[in-house]
């Protein structure tokens, strides 16, 4: 072999080597797919639904962040966060600064369902059953709805506090950011009365697409009943007693004998819609997760952080069951003090909302409209002080303010309470139900990122 | 039998006959200066093909030489070369040259000897760090080489070291240096599943190493392209030499401890100050009865050892820690002829740390061989295998982190007074309850291997082709018993298996002519390419009988099970020249042309272009009479490196899976760009060499100045569009320094000293960014235009109101204020040192030598995150440390410590008051030896040498820092988070004892 052919040999060697490697510049990812093919069949759209669900499910929102927030907001007389966790100090001392983390998490995460939820809304014309395509958009039209709703209610002076409810809401998105310059807009934050008028858009028409059973996921019944949540935010008690009277006269759901079933068992009977969780999925087991903050039980079951206030068992009427059922003294870590047993495992389910509130609804609406649609408020208000179930005696012709310590007792330490106080217009402690302090601050670097274009809330 | 005998005498005939027509000549090769005999030198026939090396005691012998030859050429790496006539061949005497610029330093893709380099290149050789204990072996640079500023982070065994060759050139990419082990792209990041990165070249055997290069500037290292910019680490092992097989076997055993322990309160004073911080707080007698701390402990706490307890009284911190050990036997054997060169080797290193349970231990072998299969063709091999086994201390911010247990307060006991056994009711974890029931171990298992081919063309050219393999398995195996934090309540397994596999295809042509004594040039082409793939499985299981069952096949319940895979490769071309005018003018050029998948389809090739230039003035006639300088050197290149070490699909949009309970469905998880590109830097290197009186004093003095552009940033966007931020090229950086090294032969004779001295400084400026990243959570780092990389930001405490106890900090006006809110933010420190450095002396007197290396940190800022908790006048029932006694009691007292006021954060947020200069000067290495006489060895023991010897690393440290190290950077902080401590472990002291024999 002289040089001549050996050069030759490695030319070739060379070439070949280096033609067959260009091809290999292209690697394509084998754990996230590319989304020129990620949502191409019904069966990816259905994925997409789904991930809508996963993102609620996440401790920025449902998990945890939605619900312990909306109890620490209502600290005063109610609960404590005994934690280390500075962010939530924060919310349960109702001091937060700009760069609060929770505050900023639970932000990204909803604008991410919201944007899930409008991807899902943009490619469902890929579904051929027209069923399932409706109730993959009622679907999607309804977590849109509700994540707005969850926004608002946190990050904007609530409804009432001006006149036309003309105050800074939140940002409405209805279209999807599918590549980088629809996922760099910047728009204004809307007022208040727009965001709440979009909400009931949506869930209005979540309520004509969705069926009236669609398994653990959300149903046109889920939709009356968080229509009704909304409405009583806004006052707006006539409407709230029609969707709240729909869900009840539906049928589908009733009280469970015994009132730690909702939380122990998954999609029990009271249970109108809920974040499912198991072993695997779920919010956190160590820094996160309702379980993990409320929870200081034997096993190294959480961490003690949330503690309640002997101010708010004092209300419970003695023998009341749902006392010595939902409250414990801690055993786990930070023993000791008065823990709430709503949350009590890594892996139950996270009820919604489920048909107390909306018997409640109905039963405040009607005292307040002096009428009795669907029942009257005694026998609404005997659906949860069923003896069965609490112990208690019926309240005879009850008070307006029975209905509301009612709803106070039930759903304690749920989240409700700081939407209460702003809707109810009463105070938490020594701050209004309007203070610029129980409002989120927008996370500095959505200002920072938007160039200023969504404004800050006052106080911040 | 008898017919074989016939031959072989007919044969031993023949051969007779022949010699007899031909010549013979022997001899023997000795140096210069002492004597000694000079094994492994080639001696050959001029004008003849008769070639031979030395014996291991320098003689040779030529046979079959024709008769009309009559002179032998003598040539040694580091002599210069000789021709003798036969006649006086029986005794030739070499001389050395100056090995300081005669030496040959490994380049990208070759050799070069040091005098004509014209790029910034430094050279650590095994004899520097040989026989110490090190950590791992890139450890052995700090300190040792200007340039490259290095922080072990923390004193975990087995973590990943910072390295930052030139300052910090990347924000979101990579930012240390590349790695090449013999040619191969080595893996250099963690693939494990810890928060804070292991370090798989801890499983590398330090004492396999001949010489470790670092390419500084843009000249020297824009060869290896897109992934140049951090600089680049040539790892050159240990090779055969020709001559009598050598074996050495080295042993060394030795002990080591905490570089420092942190003192904490005892019982009385914790009761004293937290005695005070109740009756302060304004939650005394509202959370608890007015002024009575054992109800106050009690209530927040919800345990009563306060008013049970006391006589107890524990020193929890030291608790933390543990008696460390080393101990490595390792022998070596190498050797060779003119034909087959080899080098083998097998260690054991076993480490103890000095935390709580950590351990790493690891076996290497190697073999190195070299083949010549005649004048035109050789081939070889480097295979090495790698076992290596790290018992892990969790990351710094976990509970299980063993040096959290430093909170606990001392009025808890460890032990259960009742039960006998580990006290499970404490205010925070009691780690302890881990180190009888975890266990979690990293094991790994790599191969770093590669077979090359070398042919040679033609006199002038030569085609070298490379294949080889980076193979790393790692395993994690961890175990957590049903009383411990994570394994509770029923006991936790998890196992993870990772393998990294790397594969390169390197062929390089090249060029080299001496067209007249004047020109002299070199050129070489090359391709390469390059495969990398990571993939992944792992399982835990939970539910396990009782804590003697530590597998997964013990477990009830399977909880997590997860398996991934990901893939990059690089297609690259190179070439570079170098031309050599007159012996004094020198220029270089490369080029490299990088392609990668990691890049957007509109960006996918990049061109990495470099010139240098180099004027031996020394070699100009108004100089080289000059009897004290003896040797300088202007050079001078530019050039551009990228940085690609980001992730695989950064350049995609992407939907990732994401489950909902028995469910999964997909999100939208990224926002992709086309034109995502690598980081470009473009550096000007300008540097002077010098030797003074014969080359006695040398020193390099260099001036760098890097710009960096396309900066990877996640640049921001509205999270209201359901996304983060989108990866740009988007930033721009500046890193500026000098570098200046001076070594000398300070004595020489029978008491030598040797001295080398170097200092650098970078300063870093980041000049384009999307806009500030700001510190979150309790960190204070942050990047901000014309400032420096991670700068400290925050609020400047003021010290302590003398009137009524209050924490005090700065508003912008400079006047103070007790409230936090109204002050301003701003810089309060830098974790970037003004300057760093080593300073290293070598003794030695008769069969004594002494190695006695320093190493220097100036200017740079430490933050003690933990002071948030341990440093807080009793905010929460954290044990204090001892400084917080100084707490303001009475109106009047001067002090920094606020009024403890227990829960009210009385100067218990985040601010300047717990940044403190974190300048330090280490003795890092000693190393005191003796080598026991020759005429003791050769005739009893038949040994060539021995050498007994003590080392030491860590052994002084001197700083003002109150913490535990000042050097650290705690690995759970992130990247943008310097110099943070965050319960984070000192470094060790380590003694060992060791004897290195030679036969």
């Amino acid at each position: 072999m002289n040089y001549k052919s050996i050069k030759i040999i490695l030319i070739y060697i060379a070439t070949f080597s280096i033609a067959a490697c260009t091809k290999q510049l292209e690697k394509k990812p084998l754990e996230s797919i590319d989304a020129a093919n990620a949502i191409t069949t019904p069966g990816d759209v259905e994925s997409a639904v789904i991930g809508c669900y996963s993102i609620l499910g996440g401790a920025q929102l449902y998990g945890t962040s939605l619900l312990m927030d909306g109890d620490l907001l209502a600290s005063s007389g109610y609960c404590s966060f005994v934690g280390t966790f500075d962010q939530f100090r924060q919310i349960a001392a109702r001091n937060m600064n700009r760069e609060n983390t929770d505050a900023a998490r639970v932000w990204r995460r909803a604008y991410q369902a919201i944007n899930m939820a409008n991807i899902v809304l943009e490619s469902s014309s890929i579904v051929t059953n027209p069923s399932q395509k409706s109730t993959f958009e009622g679907e999607a039209l309804l977590i849109r709805a509700l994540m707005h709703f969850e926004l608002v209610r946190f990050y904007a002076l609530p409804w009432g506090a001006t006149a036309n409810n003309d105050h800074l809401g939140v940002v409405i998105r209805t279209k999807a950011a599918k590549n980088e310059t629809e996922a760099s807009l910047k728009d204004p934050r809307s007022t208040v009365a727009q965001v709440y008028s979009a909400i009931i858009n949506d869930i209005d028409a979540a309520i004509t697409k969705l069926p009236a059973d669609n398994g653990v996921r959300l149903n046109r019944y889920a939709a009356f009943a968080l229509k009704a949540r909304v409405l009583m935010q806004q006052g707006l008690y006539t409407q709230a007693l029609s969707s709240a009277n729909q869900v009840i006269q539906s049928g589908k759901y009733k009280l469970n004998p015994s009132v730690n079933i909702v939380f122990d068992n998954k999609n029990s009977a009271e249970s109108i819609f809920e974040i499912q969780q198991n072993e695997q999925n779920n919010a956190g087991q160590t820094n996160d997760g309702m379980a993990t903050f409320y929870g200081s039980l034997s096993g190294g079951i959480g961490r003690g952080d949330v503690r309640v206030s002997s101010t708010f068992l004092g209300l419970f009427p003695a023998g009341d069951n749902r006392r010595s059922a939902w409250f414990y003294i801690g055993i786990g870590a930070r023993p000791g003090g008065n823990n709430c047993f709503k949350w009590k495992s890594f892996s139950q389910n996270i009820p919604i909302i489920r048909i107390a509130e909306i018997y409640l609804i109905r039963a405040e609406c009607n005292a307040r409209l002096g009428t009795t649609v669907g029942n009257t408020p005694e026998n609404d208000l005997a659906q949860i002080r069923n003896p069965l179930r609490t112990n208690l005696p019926v309240i005879l012709n009850p008070t307006l303010n029975d209905i509301l310590l009612e709803r106070y007792l039930e759903l304690g330490l749920e989240g409700a309470r700081i939407h209460d106080i702003k809707r109810l217009k009463i105070s938490t402690g020594t701050l209004a139900w309007n203070s610029n302090k129980l409002v989120f601050p927008i996370p500095q670097r959505e200002i920072d990122a938007s160039g200023g274009v969504i404004v800050q809330n006052p106080g911040y | 039998m008898r017919k074989l005998m016939l031959l072989a005498v007919s044969l031993l005939l023949l051969c007779n006959c022949l010699w007899s027509q031909t010549k013979e000549v022997t001899g023997k090769v000795i140096d210069s200066k002492d004597g000694t005999p000079l094994a492994g030198v080639t001696v050959k026939v001029k004008g003849a093909i008769n070639t031979t090396v030395t014996s291991a005691d320098g003689f040779f012998r030529l046979t079959n030489i024709k008769s009309n030859a009559s002179t032998l050429v003598f040539s040694y790496v580091g002599y210069a070369d000789l021709e003798v006539g036969f006649e006086n061949s029986s005794s030739v005497s070499m001389v050395a040259v100056d090995r300081s610029l005669s030496e040959v330093v490994v380049v990208g893709y070759g050799n070069k000897v040091k005098k004509d380099v014209t790029s910034a290149i430094s050279k650590v050789t095994s004899k520097e760090f040989q026989n110490l204990p090190l950590p791992s072996f890139e450890s052995a640079l700090q300190g040792r080489v200007p340039g490259v500023f290095m922080n072990s982070g923390s004193g975990k065994l087995g973590q990943a070291l910072t390295i930052r060759v030139r300052g910090i050139s990347s924000i979101s990419a990579g930012q240390q240096p590349f790695i090449v082990i013999d040619g191969v792209p080595v893996l250099s990041q963690a693939i494990g599943s810890a928060t804070e990165a292991d370090n798989p070249l801890a499983s590398i055997n330090p004492d396999d190493i001949e010489s470790i290069e670092i390419l500084r500037d843009a000249a020297a290292s824009a060869i290896y392209g897109s992934r140049a910019t951090n600089g680049v680490l040539l790892v050159t092992t240990k090779s055969g030499k020709v001559g009598k097989t050598k074996i050495n076997a080295n042993i060394f055993a030795g002990f080591s401890e905490p570089t420092k322990k942190q003192q904490f309160l005892n019982a009385k004073q914790y009761r004293e100050l937290f005695t005070d911080a109740v009756k302060n707080s304004s939650y005394n007698g509202v959370f608890w009865n007015q002024d009575d701390a054992g109800d106050a402990f009690l209530q927040l706490t919800g345990y009563d050892d306060w008013a049970l307890n006391p006589n107890v009284d524990e020193n929890w911190a030291d608790k933390a820690f543990q008696k460390g050990y080393i101990r490595q036997y390792s022998l070596s054997l190498n050797g060779g002829d003119a034909k087959t060169k080899f080098f083998a080797s097998g260690s054991y290193n076993d480490q103890k740390g000095i935390i709580l349970a950590n351990r790493l231990d690891r076996a290497n072998g190697r073999i190195n061989v070299e083949h010549t299969v005649n004048s035109r063709f050789k081939f070889g091999t480097n295979i090495s295998l790698q076992n290596g086994r790290n018992f892990r201390v969790p990351n710094d911010i976990a509970f299980t982190n063993p040096l959290q247990i430093n909170a606990l307060p001392p009025i808890q006991p460890i032990y259960d007074p009742a039960t006998g056994k580990l006290n499970p009711n404490t205010i925070y974890y009691n780690v302890l309850l881990d180190n009888d029931a975890t266990s979690v171990i990293s094991y790994n298992f790599r191969t770093i291997s590669s077979v090359f081919g070398e042919l040679s063309i033609s006199p002038d050219i030569n085609f070298r082709t490379q294949a080889s393999i980076d193979w790393n398995n790692l395993q994690e195996d961890n175990f957590y018993g049903k009383e411990t934090q994570t394994g509770a309540p029923s006991g936790l397994g998890y196992n993870n298996q990772v393998t990294s596999r790397i594969y390169t295809l390197t062929n390089t042509l090249s060029w080299r002519k001496r067209i007249s004594d004047k020109h002299i040039v070199d050129a070489l082409a090359g391709t390469e390419f390059q495969n990398g793939k990571i993939k992944s499985g792992s399982v835990e299981g939970v539910g396990f009988p009782n804590d003697k069952f530590t597998k997964i096949s013990a477990a009830a319940i399977i909880d997590f099970g997860s398996s991934s895979e990901t893939e990059y490769a690089f297609v690259s071309y190179f070439s570079k020249a170098n031309y050599k005018f007159n012996n004094r003018y020198l220029l270089g050029v490369s080029a490299r042309v990088d392609g990668s998948s990691r890049f957007g389809v509109k960006n996918r090739y990049g061109v990495f272009p470099s010139v240098s230039a180099g004027w031996i003035i020394s070699e100009e006639k108004f100089l080289n009479k000059s009897k004290a300088l003896s040797f300088l050197k202007l050079r001078g290149s530019y050039g551009r490196t990228g940085n690609a070490e980001i992730g695989n699909f950064s350049s995609l949009t992407l939907y990732g899976p994401q489950a909902y309970a028995n469910v999964a469905g997909i999100v939208a998880s990224q926002i992709g760009t086309d034109n995502l590109t690598w980081e470009r830097t473009d550096q000007l290197d300008i540097g002077l060499d010098f030797g003074f009186l014969n080359n006695r004093i040398t020193g390099e003095i260099d001036y760098f100045k890097k710009k960096t552009k396309d900066l990877l940033l996640n640049f921001p966007i509205p999270n209201i569009n359901g996304f983060n931020a989108v990866t740009k090229n988007i930033g721009t950086m500046e890193n500026n320094g000098f570098e200046f090294l001076l070594s000398a032969n300070i004595l020489t004779g029978k008491f030598t000293w040797t001295a080398s001295f170097n200092v650098s400084t970078y300063r870093n400026k980041v000049t384009k960014l999307v806009a500030p990243i700001l510190p979150t959570g309790r960190s204070l780092g942050r990047l901000a235009v014309n400032q420096p990389f991670g700068q400290y930001w925050g609020k400047m405490y003021a010290g302590v109101d003398p009137a009524n106890g209050d924490a005090l900090y700065y508003r912008a006006d400079k006047s103070t204020t007790n409230d936090i809110s109204l002050a301003n933010d701003t810089i309060i420190g830098n974790p970037n040192p003004d300057y760093y450095g080593g300073f290293n002396n070598r003794f030695s007197f008769k069969g004594f030598d002494l190695d006695i290396q320093c190493q220097f940190v100036k200017g740079v800022d430490v933050y003690n995150m933990a002071g948030l908790f341990q440093s807080v006048n009793g905010d929460y029932y954290d044990n204090q440390t001892v400084d917080q006694m100084k707490y303001w009691r009475k109106p009047g007292d001067i002090t920094n410590v606020p009024q403890p006021r227990l829960f009210d954060a009385n100067g218990g947020s985040k601010s300047s008051r717990w940044v403190q200069d974190g300048s330090y000067f280490r003795i890092k290495t000693v190393n005191f030896g003796y080598n026991i006489p020759g005429k003791w060895l050769g005739s009893r023991l038949h040994l060539d040498n021995a050498r007994i010897y003590v080392a030491a690393n860590n052994l002084f440290t001197f700083t003002k820092y109150n913490g535990y190290d000042p050097e650290v950077n705690s690995g759970a902080a992130g990247v943008l988070n310097l110099g943070h401590d965050f319960y984070t472990p000192p470094q060790a002291k380590t003694i060992t004892f060791g004897i290195n024999i030679g036969l």
